[in-house]
């Protein structure tokens, strides 16, 4: 009888894709972090609010009742499910890049920024806020069930005003224009939709769609960078104020500085001039990426070793199981050997050679792991999970991967517990494995009975 | 019990003297500890084709072990075991077996089957390796099965058959390969005087209308005295050789009255006494 710990080779692949979503995420983001050096973003919102399995702040309200926010931004960028939509996605778009925007501001109060900062090149006020509905899903894997309440964004509104500096001058817009034009300076009434929106109210170019009980015309389509917000619509910041009824009302301030160089010390400014804000630089995003890079880091490592641990565990349960099993064969082909030490005297003696004598002890010895190696599948296929929750140590038990961070095809772990599944390779593999050492326990036994001397095998009673 | 008829409507004519076994100055010793135990000591002896020869003796006096170095399934310390005229002690083992396959035809006190086969499968083990088709196999263990009288018993398995019945499936067995020689290591010793009879029967029989060579291992001067040469073993040596009752049907000759007989006669046709194994020879 063998079994074979079914959860090793999955836990090595959960670990290495986590790894390798992340390096891309990290490598995405930074890239765009370069794009905006000389962007200081400027909210009410704290940050770093969103953390794991909880929604952004704000995200699972709706912009009626004034919460306004990121709402996983940055992780649409994968299928939701994968990361658990919430978990990954929440926490580097919801915080880190789009700044958790959740109370509005008097846009009046701010104007002193742009007028009393001599660093200050231009002040772009944003009014976002996102529509969707609250929903709780029911996610199962293999068995193992968590419940997951998300925000289900089906469009953000990003209101930014269209004055011909801001729009000539700044990255304010979307530059990827797939069909349709940009929004001009002074649009109103226009909305520039990305692709997703546009199947989404399956509208195109020239048509137009009612938005919050409004009429805007399509002027053109986008499509999202990478890590963008593919569900994000642009429209001129009055037109968003007036039909969320918050005129006069904005969700954050992005300040461009006169060169990059400036943007530390004008940050500083506005943090002075409104303490209330929590302004964030480039600089500042790209240390918070590098705070993340290096807890994921810290977790991946964690990852790998317990998946070392579990490895090495497993060899060792292999090893004991492999000489455990070799020694039964072993023995008992040596007891069924001497039980039939008559037997073989007798085939001897009617003309039995040493090799035939030995062959048959062989594929007696073979026949009998063969059916072990059958019977202990079949119990293996319905034991498996059981024994390797129980035996194998739990992946990432320390390590701080995201909870419910998981999914790999089939096999994986889901928060801390072990799934194993029996895969044709490993049941084969098992049937190898257990012909190999009834193989190996046959040989002495049916040398030994080659060997055996038919005149004393006659005495033998 | 089955009474055993032979079918065989000629028989065939005792073989001429020809010598199929010829031991010379054979010595076994088994070293027993530091002592030396002598089991054989310069034994001669020949055995012509189509000869029955008892070998009695007391306990200890090497009997079996003769049979086990003439069967080459022991080897004698010294000396030569000639079958047809090929010294078997200077054989290597992947050569002896062969010997013992084709020439030789082993007999035990305890049956010795294999108790997960049947019958006929028991009888067909020897022919195994011989080249011969299964259902060559098959009809051959058949045709023996009914030689030894167990007709329609062929897919019985050894616990389903009486002691008698599975000694002669073993004698059957014994026959596989058309030996030149039959090893019978006590064969009656576990049977009862009825199936005690029957086999020793069934054998002289087979010596008779087969031309079958014989050496018999027993302790029962009964059943040795039915056969035609009876050898009287003692330490390790050939200490008397007689004539057993057996020679007289062989010769065609009524051993009560000395009158002519045939060979298929059981009842003497001049005195009317029986001939041959009766049952109150035993």
């Amino acid at each position: 009888m063998i079994s074979i710990p079914a959860g090793v080779l999955a836990n090595e692949k959960t670990a290495n894709t986590v790894a390798s979503n992340l390096s891309n995420l990290i490598s995405q983001t930074g890239a765009t972090i370069n794009q905006t050096l000389t962007q200081i973003d400027c909210s009410l919102a704290p940050s770093f609010s969103g953390f794991g399995f909880t929604p952004p702040s704000g995200g699972t309200g709706t912009y009626r009742s004034g919460g306004y926010g990121g709402s996983g931004s940055g992780g649409s960028g994968f299928t939701p499910g994968q990361f658990g939509g919430g978990t990954i996605g929440g926490y580097f778009g919801g915080d880190a890049f789009s700044g958790g925007r959740a109370n509005p501001m008097n846009e009046t109060l701010y104007s002193d920024i742009n007028s009393t900062l001599s660093g200050v090149a231009a002040v772009e006020p944003v009014l976002q806020a996102s529509e969707g509905n609250n929903v709780t899903r029911n996610l199962d894997f293999n068995g193992y069930s968590r419940t997951i309440t998300t925000l289900d964004v089906t469009y953000t509104i990003e209101g930014v005003p269209l004055t011909s500096d801001l729009v000539g001058n700044y990255p304010i817009l979307p530059t990827n224009i797939t069909a349709g034009s940009n929004l001009q300076a002074g649009d109103s009434g226009d909305v520039l939709l990305s692709e997703n929106n546009s199947a989404y109210f399956g509208a195109g170019v020239g048509d137009s769609v009612s938005i919050l009980g409004q009429s805007f015309t399509v002027v053109g389509i986008y499509s999202p960078s990478s890590v963008g917000d593919t569900q994000m619509l642009y429209m001129n910041l009055s037109d968003a104020q007036a039909i969320t009824n918050n005129t006069g009302y904005i969700t954050s301030l992005t300040v461009f500085a006169q060169n990059s160089g400036d943007v530390s010390s004008v940050a500083s400014e506005i943090s002075a001039l409104h303490p209330e804000l929590t302004v964030t630089t480039a600089q500042d995003r790209e240390s918070a990426l590098s705070t993340e890079e290096s807890t994921y880091t810290t977790a991946l490592a964690n990852a790998n070793a317990s998946d070392s641990t579990t490895n090495s565990t497993a060899i060792e349960e292999i090893v004991v199981v492999v000489l455990a099993t070799s020694l039964i064969v072993l023995f008992v082909m040596l007891y069924t050997v001497k039980e039939r030490t008559k037997e073989i005297g007798t085939l001897k003696a009617i003309g039995f050679s040493n090799s035939t004598v030995m062959t048959q002890f062989m594929l007696e010895g073979i026949l009998l792991s063969m059916i072990a190696g059958v019977v202990g599948i079949a119990i293996g296929m319905v034991a498996a999970p059981t024994i390797a929750s129980t035996l194998l140590p739990s992946v990432g038990g320390g390590a701080r991967l995201p909870t419910g961070a998981v999914v790999i095809s089939g096999t994986t772990r889901f928060g801390g517990l072990a799934v194993a599944t029996l895969t044709p390779e490993l049941v084969l593999l098992g049937f190898g494995v257990a012909i190999l050492l009834g193989t190996i326990g046959s040989l002495y036994p049916a040398w030994r009975a080659a060997k055996i001397r038919p005149a004393e095998a006659m005495r033998y009673e | 019990m089955s009474k055993t008829v032979l079918q065989s409507a000629n028989p065939v004519p005792p073989p001429t003297g020809k010598p199929v076994l010829q031991l010379e100055n054979l010595s076994k010793t088994y070293a027993l500890g530091k002592h030396e135990v002598p089991a054989l000591s310069n034994l001669n002896l020949t055995v012509n084709a189509g000869e029955f020869v008892a070998i009695m003796g007391p306990s200890g006096s090497g009997k079996t072990t003769l049979l086990n170095v003439i069967g080459c399934i022991d080897k004698p310390t010294k000396g030569k075991v000639l079958l047809d005229g090929i010294d078997a002690t200077e054989l290597p083992e992947n050569q002896l077996y062969k010997i013992r396959r084709d020439k030789m035809g082993f007999i035990f006190q305890t049956f010795n089957l294999l108790p997960y086969l049947n019958a006929r499968e028991n009888v067909e083990l020897p022919m195994e390796g011989r080249g011969k088709s299964k259902s060559e196999q098959k009809q051959r263990a058949s045709e023996l099965l009914a030689m030894v009288g167990l007709s329609g018993r062929e897919e019985h398995r050894p616990q389903r058959l009486s002691a008698g019945e599975q000694q002669r499936v073993a004698i059957a067995r014994a026959l596989a390969n058309n030996p030149a020689i039959i090893l019978a290591d006590e064969p009656t010793g576990n049977l009862d005087s009825q199936n005690k009879q029957g086999i020793i029967k069934l054998l002289a029989n087979l010596n008779l209308t087969q031309g079958t060579t014989i050496i018999m291992v027993t302790h029962d001067s009964q059943v040795a005295r039915n056969t035609e040469r009876m050898l009287l073993l003692k330490d390790g040596k050939i200490a008397k050789e007689m004539q057993g009752l057996h020679a007289n049907k062989k010769n065609q000759i009524c051993p009560h009255c000395g009158s002519r007989i045939q060979i298929k006669d059981e009842i003497c046709p001049s005195c009317k006494k029986t001939v041959y194994a009766s049952d109150d020879l035993f």
